[in-house]
């Protein structure tokens, strides 16, 4: 009996002088830090994905003309070369659904500008959420738990641990956006200012050489993209592909298939189509065979506003 | 605790809780005979029957694809063709591990070291308690049997320090090797991008990683039990200050070379005592072939193995003379030099204990030996950012913030600890989702 009581109180001790001081302190001391963490990392840095996810749901400019894709676009596009109302939304490692979810959001807003530019992959339409990061910090927002699907995670919405794991990757981002350490950054495009040794991108070119590229859409993707065109013909959305290295096309299975499809999406009244991604462009200009590296985004953003100005908008 | 054992056990595969009935009943039987008959050959034969159900389970889940593909090499070498099929299984986790301490049992009933459990539940827990089942420590019969017959009872000294250990394993873990085989990863995934100060960074945090990640699961494990009131053995004892490749085998992983020396080593070095000093040398390059070999069914560890051996035989002949060398010399100067050369000799062991081919290894000492230091940032950041390096630095620095806690993690006040650990791994944790690396041993 004795040995039991000794039990019990021992738990209560447990209790009292372990489990509620470390609950209590560890939850305040963990809301104060991420509280600050999301105000003055997160929320400050224009290239990061959960920056630019809550831009998208929350922040409306009337003027300003957004750039959506992957890391193509990210890399690829200087808003400051375009003009003075560019934002890249571009989020590395996402897919066609993401960029869907960006374009709904985009035409929900009341828009003094009907531009949208677009970048598309030579890979056709796919499905890719890319790094979870770009989306806790909005994962409570219905739009958002519906892009993530099977992706969401309980946590997600549980102060403190919601970012375990991801702070760094915040922290990364707000590192090259205010020092711009090894990337270039403007207005939400992060571009690669590291070049490849001469060595190593002819590595990459050999693996790509042997590796074949296959363009390939999603049939529902590519239906709701369709939808979605139509159903905003007050918009004019640019569909543009960047440049790629000449040796991602000498394994590709299907180009023509790929060329099909967007000159599918030109014929529609509110859609224009600019394919830059057979424009030669020497191999300094790359970080490897499908993204630019800045001397190649600085002349692809260029030769892009060259091609909208064309569209007199 | 034997139906919470079963099941964390099951959690994994069901179906091989079965291998480990088949060797508990084997194991079990074996040692209640070894106890009753007096007759020394008759016991021998019992030994040797349960030592071989155990070696047998072994060789069936993990030796036999290695064996059957190096006999078909060698059968084509001579034209000849090997028409044993390959077996398509996953490996049970923590096999190595349990046998291990399955087949330390019935060699202590042998010896009269330990009574045999007559309590079945008990000693199918002795193999499966659950913390150490999948990783170890490989615990002796002398030192758990006993402590489950005791009747626990929760106290604040044992939940305290059982809690200490979890989250310093945790941090460990989360914090440090995990964030480090980030690195470690991809330049082992690509050795051709490598340069020689990408390759060495690698090794370095190779080194940190696997003793993070090993030492880590020891202190959960180990916690867990104390917080049940169960003591296990310490697995890890600093090895980082080791000044000589033996000193690493006392401090490193230590529940497995205790094994090794009281089970192998010693009966082989007696057994060859006629041969003087060759004796000592033969029964170490064999204890440490076979100790790479448990590591796993790979020539990597086998080489692995053996560059311990030849490490551990050097030591044992130049004992005399190194003595006399450390008598002439400044005490800092012999022990930070010993030092310094038993970490670098470890952590090139180390290669072949990461690279998954010969081929690999290969290019990656090929790529230490270029002696090639051209400042190339993506290079030397493993092509992972120059935060991923700067912050897998500074949790190695971290780690040096151990020497400030208690050696036995007895706190004065457990809840400061605790509380800044939590935070430490919520904000500087790496979710990689990666298995402990022992797991698959």
């Amino acid at each position: 009996m004795s040995q039991q009581n000794s039990s019990i109180s021992s738990f209560k001790l447990f209790l009292t002088r372990i489990i509620v001081p470390v609950i209590l302190a560890a939850a305040i001391a963990g809301w104060l830090f991420q509280r600050v963490f999301e105000k003055k990392v997160i929320l400050s840095s224009e290239i990061c994905g959960a920056y630019k996810v809550n831009r998208i749901i929350n922040e409306n400019d009337s003027n300003e003309v957004p750039i959506f894709g992957a890391s193509m676009a990210q890399g690829g596009c200087i808003p400051h070369i375009l003009g003075s109302d560019y934002f890249n939304y571009g989020l590395d490692g996402t897919g066609a659904d993401v960029w869907l979810f960006f374009l709904k959001e985009e035409c929900k807003k009341e828009k003094h500008t009907p531009l949208i530019i677009m970048n598309f992959s030579l890979d056709g339409l796919a499905n890719s959420i890319g790094d979870i990061s770009n989306y806790i910090y909005n994962a409570d927002c219905p739009e958002v738990r519906e892009l993530l699907g099977k992706h969401y995670k309980a946590y997600f919405s549980m102060p403190i641990i919601k970012y375990f794991g991801q702070y760094e990757t915040y922290f990364r981002y707000f590192l090259n956006d205010k020092m711009n350490l090894t990337k270039y950054t403007d207005r939400g495009a992060a571009i690669e200012k590291n070049k490849m040794t001469k060595e190593r991108f002819a590595q990459l070119v050999a693996e790509r050489i042997k590796n074949k590229a296959v363009f390939e859409n999603d049939a529902h993707l590519e239906s709701e993209y369709t939808e979605l065109f139509k159903n905003n013909p007050d918009r004019m959305f640019v569909i543009i592909i960047t440049p790629y290295h000449s040796s991602y096309f000498t394994n590709f299975k299907n180009y023509p298939d790929a060329q099909d499809f967007l000159h599918r999406l030109g014929e529609m009244k509110n859609v224009r189509v600019f394919n830059f991604g057979k424009v030669n462009y020497p191999d300094s200009m790359f970080v490897n065979t499908t993204h630019l590296n800045y001397d190649g985004a600085v002349r692809f953003s260029k030769e892009l506003k060259d091609s909208l100005a064309t569209l007199n908008y | 605790m034997l139906a919470a054992s079963c099941f964390f056990y099951m959690f994994f595969k069901p179906e091989y809780i079965l291998i480990l009935i088949f060797t508990i009943v084997i194991d079990y039987i074996a040692g209640i005979y070894l106890e009753k008959i007096e007759d020394r050959a008759k016991k021998r034969r019992f030994l040797i029957m349960s030592i071989i159900a155990n070696i047998g389970v072994l060789a069936v889940f993990k030796y036999y694809n290695f064996i059957n593909d190096n006999i078909t090499g060698v059968a084509h070498l001579f034209g000849f063709s090997n028409h044993m099929p390959s077996l398509k299984m996953i490996l049970p986790i923590g096999l190595s591990f349990h046998t291990f301490q399955a087949m330390s049992y019935t060699i202590e009933v042998y010896r009269g070291n330990q009574k045999a459990e007559k309590h079945f539940g008990i000693y199918a827990l002795y193999v499966m308690f659950y913390p150490q089942l999948v990783a170890g420590p490989i615990e002796r019969p002398q030192n758990m049997i006993h402590q489950f017959h005791e009747k626990k009872l929760f106290t604040y000294d044992n939940a305290a320090l059982g809690l200490n250990l979890i989250g310093y394993g945790l941090f460990k873990k989360l914090v440090v090797a995990d964030r480090l085989g980030v690195y470690v990863d991809q330049v082992f995934g690509n050795v051709d991008a490598a340069n020689t100060s990408s390759s060495v960074i690698a090794l370095l945090f190779y080194y940190f990683q696997i003793y993070c990640d090993f030492s880590a699961y020891s202190d959960i494990a180990r916690g867990t039990a104390k917080f049940m009131g169960f003591d296990l053995m310490e697995n890890f004892n600093r090895p980082y200050l080791s000044k000589n490749i033996s000193e690493y085998w006392r401090r490193w992983h230590i529940s497995l070379s205790s094994w090794f020396s009281d089970y192998l080593y010693t009966p082989l070095a007696t057994a060859k005592r006629d041969w003087g000093k060759w004796g000592i040398i033969f029964a170490l390059v064999i204890t440490f072939l076979i100790a790479g070999l448990w590591h796993g069914a790979g020539w990597n560890f086998v080489i692995f193995g053996f560059l311990q051996g030849i490490a551990l035989s050097y030591e044992f002949l130049t004992k005399k003379l190194r003595k006399r060398i450390s008598a002439k010399m400044p005490k800092a100067i012999y022990n930070g030099g010993s030092l310094l050369l038993a970490f670098s000799y470890w952590t090139f062991s180390l290669i072949f204990f990461r690279s998954p081919t010969f081929t690999i290894a290969g290019k990656l000492i090929h790529k230490i030996a270029q002696m090639n230091f051209h400042f190339n940032l993506p290079q030397l950041c493993g092509e992972k950012g120059p935060l991923n390096l700067v912050l897998s630095f500074m949790v190695i620095l971290a780690l040096t913030l151990r020497f400030l806690l208690p050696r036995d993690m007895r706190l004065k006040y457990p809840a400061v600890f605790l509380t800044v650990i939590t935070l430490a791994i919520i904000i500087l944790g790496k979710d990689v989702a990666a298995e402990f690396i022992y797991f698959q041993f």
